[in-house]
């Protein structure tokens, strides 16, 4: 099904393999980064800590760190994610345009946080 | 792919509705819903970050209903994609492949979600 439209679509008919796994691995390292993530908006939310004390934590390498990795897994997943959907759904040739825009538009985010997350402090 | 009248999957509406479906059909759902939500992620990562009055306004919108609301769908919607991403990974890796264990399993996730909705809903109103 996949090679009969090779040419035409994103990636060739035998790149479903690299896909698959891409989001498994993105998959395991959201599993292992986000809770955190969500935690801290709730402490944060629930006023346990302050502005200073947030950008302190933040502000350490460590955490810049994972904060990147957190970044590029959320965008190899949204992006095979969606892929995967539209693939799904969209059977015209709409769904290369709009997987392309979702791409443009999730590296712009993406670039966008990550020039957050190194900024500050540095 | 003009003019090509086979029929493509899914075909839902043929199907009759099973927990193992309503799992995989609400994992992408959420999937979507988790994404839509960057930017406000990203919003919100800035005005925390930004001057001591951008962080006490970003508190306050997040205190707000229509910020308490966005709060409790991500954190729902991330629980599940959580739970029910765990149970796809444990299915790729060959396990709880039996069609009880999946619809057991398909039960639990959305048991899990369905209480995740109301321990979050108590919590923020």
């Amino acid at each position: 099904m996949v090679s009969r439209v090779k040419g035409k679509e994103l990636g060739t008919g035998h790149s479903g393999l690299f896909d698959w796994y891409l989001q498994r691995l993105s998959a395991v390292v959201l599993a292992c980064l986000l809770p955190m993530a969500l935690m801290l908006v709730w402490w944060v939310y629930d006023g346990g800590w302050s502005q200073l004390e947030l950008l302190t934590w933040l502000d350490s390498f460590v955490v810049r760190v994972l904060h990147t990795l957190l970044i590029l897994a959320l965008m190899a997943h949204g992006y095979v994610g969606l892929k995967v959907i539209f693939e799904d759904y969209i059977h015209t040739g709409w769904r290369v345009l709009l997987l392309g825009l979702m791409l443009v538009a999730m590296v712009l985010f993406a670039v966008w946080w990550l020039a957050l997350i190194w900024a500050w402090g540095g | 792919m003009a003019g090509n009248e086979r029929p493509l999957s899914p075909r839902l509406s043929v199907y009759r509705w099973l927990p193992a479906m309503v799992a995989s059909i609400a994992h992408r759902i959420t999937g979507v819903l988790l994404l839509l939500f960057v930017p406000f992620y990203l919003w919100m990562l800035h005005a925390m970050t930004g001057s001591p009055e951008e962080f006490e306004q970003a508190i306050l919108l997040l205190h707000s209903p229509l910020g308490r609301l966005s709060l409790w769908l991500v954190s729902v919607a991330l629980t599940y994609h959580f739970c029910n991403g765990i149970r796809f990974l444990c299915l790729d890796a060959g396990w709880g492949e039996s069609r009880g264990m999946m619809r057991t399993s398909a039960r639990a996730v959305l048991t899990i979600a369905a209480g995740a909705g109301l321990f979050f809903g108590v919590i923020l109103w």
